[in-house]
């Protein structure tokens, strides 16, 4: 026993770093849709070396161990007792490594999603069915979302009547939005142009339908904008 | 005893109490439904395949089947048809049983799912049938003008029926082994159906409560879950799947221990390191099982800590699942494989089981479901894994059982034709889901305008399905055949050494068994190596 | 809704009562005369509304700070005048009430779980009128040291803080009093609205459930009794107070069934196993 508690510390021991350089990778580069697609395509390659790893082994056996005649057996060996404790230790301990090494990669991106900038630029968002409404504090209230490039921008969302969930694939950012509950996300565009917010939690009818423009304009742009919108606003008031 | 009655008595499959009618009756009841909800999924296919409307001009059509489907799959064809059916008819033949420990409630059980079904096939066709999906999500599914009532009984009854079957399985393996046989002789599939109806009957009684409280809402102006009125609009989901996340391994467990059953009886192995897959894999995934609900929660809006936290306990699912996996590899090491369609079926579900279970892995990271989240990724992962893999084992079972349950094989050119057209298809309908899910193609979408360039993956998606109907109406066609004229084989053409194939005739008679079984101190049912 | 609107009538109308003092010539029927709906904040909108941190405050030292110096954990908020004879401010002399409880109770403790704020929307008011009104609340030592009292010495700065959380009052020259929400503002440590109550309408219950709520699921372990307790309950937007959370019980209860169904099957028929097989033998 005490050759395999050895083994385990060795491992768990081994994982440190790994954590430690889960943490590090994120500093510097602030856009979160940018470090998603980066943690992303660790994990593709995580999932793809262990599905390749097994994948191959069944086939290898299944092909390699075919019945030579149907009274044939198998013969695969009794395990002896360290045996039986080594396969279910290191196995145990590389699962848990990997479990770790995800779980602090996925842990410090998470912190970015949720720590918004205190300069970022609040927007209030309102869902209907089937609609959005966003209002911009300022007598602005849109149902497409114009935002400036390069600021980042949060959302703080509530329903009016079911469940919605608001879904910006671009930006890689999605929450569900409530009735008499408030969630928020934020992201920073990070070049002009129109994309698309659409609601990702079931709520009806035209839920498929259910979608709205998100635009980013540069920050000048942004600016012209907001002015012209809030005249359009009072004009109407 | 085994006297095969000539004429056909419908007195005697309706009120009888043998655990073997009874586990027909769930399998005819769980295929039925499984067609039904299977045509509904080629339907959903079909809208998708072209942008905008395609055979319906509106959302709740599409929405109606949707509901269907996924009740129907998941309720009435895959948890009857692996808890059920499988349990019903080998449990008790496995462990030396002459029945259940309790053959009546064991048939008030099936009359109860038979009303379920009857009742879920009466919801298509009434006006306004639910449209509320089966996760039947507050405060859509108490505004809705849909009969949202349907789906609160389908799922009571299907629920009571559940919880006696449990009762009833749980008492039978511990008060009716035979004498002599100990916990660490049992079959994997008696383990994992143990691990399954534990499960059930400790957490039905919560869906039981909340789906209640729905109908309370709904009907009876009570505000539960209306957040108007002091309810919780997102206790709710947490109850929900506090059940329905436990319900996937109700179906991934006794899925899995089918196919240790046909993998090792086929590879003449002994399973590798049975006590860790038991011990550690089986016994493993019910202690976590409670504790990994908040994943289908990740973009809720729960508390920061608890989305965290949750995302530990679900990667740390990875390591029973793993000692699972790693038995089930190990027990083709220096095998001896004999290919025929039972075991063409459970080679497929080793590569099913590794995408549905690797892509699972990002979806147990918060931050990465965020983006992923109801997108047609998650939609893909969950049908590989649940649909996919529990479907292929329970085809594997029914083919290596055939023989047990009519004394024919159902083996032969249209199985494995209908067993390529599956395989294929599955693939081709379900990876294109993986690549648009990624690109942001949200589930439950009837049209999606916002994202023409997705068309052509939906078209292929759409093929694949055709694929799989041509597949699986072979593989229909061909039981009914074979049940009728399929080749006459002997009582145990596998030469399994499980029970049901050495100690009972096939079909076994009532009773079972000729004579009492007794097993030895060092008898196992994988005993093929010594 | 009967409940909630009366308490909330009823604090308006004392609000009313208590500043117009004796000079009772001028007490007409303020119910007939007020909608009591203008002065209810409009929660719904304003949860998650955040207060600009740089807003500066002066208080009876004299001394200025700002908004933001109380973040870091949840303070309730409360808009008040302090000119006002003997009697006034039943929405402070409410809210101490329920403090003392709550620091009878010991779940929570103000300054260590929570800061309390009374700002004046007065532009009249000094740091005499301040001192004056405070000294007339009698607030004990350890809850007179962590509820701060304060004034605006820039003006634009309380009115740009009442206009952010449409907070509405105003001056009736002929009861020569404000009239205006008597409403107890919850800030999460990152100073968003999280929750508003009304003064009489609540038990110290609700404002240790709307601080906990308030702190948005950060807790400390030590803490992990309170926070369970808190779930318990869900806030009623119509009844403006803390109900109990039901169908977490009846969810508990089941799955206390489940588990009871679960082991009582496997040991009753554990036992009767090993009972049968030694009479077997």
């Amino acid at each position: 026993m005490k050759f395999f508690n050895t083994i385990l510390s060795g491992l768990m021991g081994a994982l440190l770093p790994f954590a430690a350089m889960a943490n590090e990778a994120y500093e510097g580069d602030m856009n979160p849709a940018d470090q998603w697609d980066r943690l992303w395509n660790t994990i593709l390659l995580d999932i793809t070396v262990i599905g390749v790893i097994f994948g191959v082994a069944a086939i290898w056996m299944m092909v390699k161990y075919r019945a030579k005649s149907p009274d044939d057996v198998g013969s695969l060996p009794k395990l002896t007792r360290a045996q039986t404790m080594a396969w279910i230790f290191i196995p145990c301990a590389l699962f848990l490594a990997d479990d770790l090494f995800l779980s602090a990669k996925g842990w410090s991106l998470w912190n970015v999603y949720r720590q918004v900038p205190e300069d970022a630029l609040e927007i209030k968002v309102t869902s209907y069915q089937w609609y959005w409404e966003f209002d911009y504090g300022d007598g602005i209230v849109t149902e497409e979302l114009t935002v400036p490039v390069g600021k980042p921008v949060v959302l703080r969302m509530t329903s009016e009547d079911v469940l919605h969930s608001f879904f910006i694939p671009e930006y890689r950012v999605k929450e569900d939005v409530m009735p008499g509950r408030v969630t928020y996300i934020w992201f920073q565009p990070k070049k002009a142009g129109t994309t698309v917010a659409t609601c990702t939690e079931f709520c009806g009818t035209a839920h498929g339908n259910m979608y709205t423009d998100v635009i980013a304009v540069p920050p000048d742009d942004f600016t012209a904008w907001r002015v012209k919108a809030k005249a359009e606003a009072e004009n109407e008031s | 005893m085994s006297t095969e009655t000539e004429t056909f008595n419908w007195k005697e499959w309706v009120f009888t109490t043998d655990h073997k009618r009874i586990g027909v009756l769930y399998l005819i009841g769980s295929m039925a439904a499984f067609a039904v909800a299977g045509v509904m999924a080629l339907l959903i296919r079909i809208e998708q395949s072209t942008l905008g409307p395609t055979i319906i001009e509106d959302g709740t059509t599409y929405n109606e089947w949707l509901y269907f489907h996924g009740a129907a799959m998941i309720l009435a064809f895959l948890i009857p048809g692996l808890t059920g059916f499988a349990a019903n008819y080998f449990l008790p033949l496995m462990i030396g049983a002459k029945d259940v420990a309790f053959p009546r409630i064991n048939a008030f059980s099936i009359w109860l799912f038979y009303a379920a079904i009857v009742l879920a096939l009466v919801s298509i066709v009434i006006p306004d049938s639910p449209d509320i999906m089966w996760t039947g999500y507050p405060p859509y599914s108490i505004t809705t003008n849909a009969n949202t009532a349907f789906y609160v009984f389908t799922v009571h009854l299907l629920g009571f029926s559940s919880i006696l079957g449990a009762v009833n399985f749980l008492v039978t393996v511990i008060y009716m082994r035979a004498p002599g046989m100990g916990w660490n002789q049992l079959n994997i599939f008696v383990w994992t159906t143990v691990a399954a109806f534990a499960i059930q009957l400790v957490f039905i009684p919560v869906l039981a409560a909340a789906v209640t409280m729905l109908l309370f809402d709904k009907y009876l102006g009570t505000h539960f879950f209306d957040p108007a009125e002091g309810g919780d609009v997102l206790l709710y989901q947490n109850l929900f799947w506090f059940y329905s996340h436990p319900a996937v391994y109700v179906i991934f467990l006794p899925a899995v221990g089918i196919l240790f059953e046909v993998v090792a009886s086929m590879a003449k192995n002994r399973v590798f390191n049975y006590k860790a897959c038991v011990y550690g894999g089986i016994l493993g995934i019910v202690i976590i099982t409670g504790e990994v609900w908040v994943h289908h929660l990740y973009v809720a809006g729960m508390p920061d800590w608890l989305r965290i936290g949750q995302m530990v306990t679900t990667l740390l699912i990875s390591v029973p699942v793993g000692l699972i996996v790693l038995s089930l590899w190990g027990t083709l090491y220096k095998a001896s494989i004999t290919y025929n369609v039972a075991m063409l079926y459970a080679a497929a579900c080793f590569f099913l089981v590794l995408v549905g279970g690797l892509t699972g892995i990002p979806l147990a990271l918060t931050v990465v479901t965020v983006h992923l989240s109801e997108t047609s990724f998650v939609h893909a992962h969950f049908h590989f894994i649940m649909a996919l893999f529990a479907a292929f084992a329970m085809f594997s079972g029914i083919y290596y059982w055939f023989p047990k349950m009519t004394g024919r094989s159902a083996d032969g050119k249209l199985a494995v034709f209908s067993f390529w057209s599956n395989v294929i298809g599955v693939n081709v309908t379900f990876w294109p889901l993986f690549i648009i899910g990624v690109e942001g193609m949200p589930r439950r979408y009837w049209d999606y305008e916002m994202f023409p360039h997705f068309e052509p993956y939906h078209q292929v998606a759409t093929a694949g399905a055709f694929l799989i109907a041509i597949g699986m109406a072979g593989t229909m066609i061909n039981w009914i055949i074979a049940a009728r004229s399929g080749e006459k084989v002997g009582e145990n053409p596998w030469k399994s050494k499980s029970l049901e194939w050495t100690h009972c005739p096939s079909p076994p008679g009532p009773g079972n068994f000729p004579e009492d079984v007794v097993v030895s101190e060092d008898w196992t049912p994988y005993d093929y190596n010594k | 809704m009967g409940r909630f609107l009366q308490a909330l009538l009823t604090a308006v109308v004392l609000v009313g009562i208590f500043s117009t003092g004796a000079s009772a010539a001028y007490m007409r029927q303020p119910e007939s005369d007020i909608d009591p709906s203008v002065f209810k904040l409009d929660e719904k909108h304003l949860l998650g509304q955040k207060l600009d941190k740089s807003y500066r405050f002066s208080d009876l030292e004299g001394k200025e700070f700002s908004l933001g110096d109380l973040y870091g954990k949840p303070t309730i908020l409360v808009l008040s005048y302090y000119t006002c004879d003997g009697a006034c401010s039943v929405i402070n002399n409410d809210l101490l009430d329920l403090l003392v409880l709550l620091e009878e109770a010991e779940n929570i403790t103000i300054g260590k779980d929570f800061n309390v704020l009374t700002l004046s929307f007065d532009e009249n008011d000094t740091l005499e009128t301040l001192t004056e009104f405070k000294n007339n609340l009698r607030l004990p030592k350890d809850i007179k040291d962590h509820w701060t009292f304060a004034v605006a010495p820039d003006f634009t700065h309380l009115q740009a803080l009442t206009k952010s959380l449409g907070y509405k009052y105003f001056w009736s020259p002929q009861d020569r009093t404000f009239y205006h929400p008597g409403a107890f503002i919850f800030l999460t440590p990152k100073g968003r609205v999280s929750r508003v109550l009304y003064a009489l309408a609540n038990e110290a219950k609700d404002i240790e459930l709307a601080v906990l709520e308030s702190k948005q699921g950060q807790f400390k372990v030590s803490e992990i009794v309170n926070y369970a307790a808190s779930l318990c309950y869900s806030y009623n937007y119509k009844e403006g107070r803390y109900t109990y959370n039901i169908p977490l019980f009846v969810a508990v209860g089941s799955l206390t069934l489940g588990v009871i169904t679960f082991s009582g099957s496997v040991v009753f028929f554990g036992r009767r196993r090993k009972k049968r097989l030694m009479e077997g033998s």
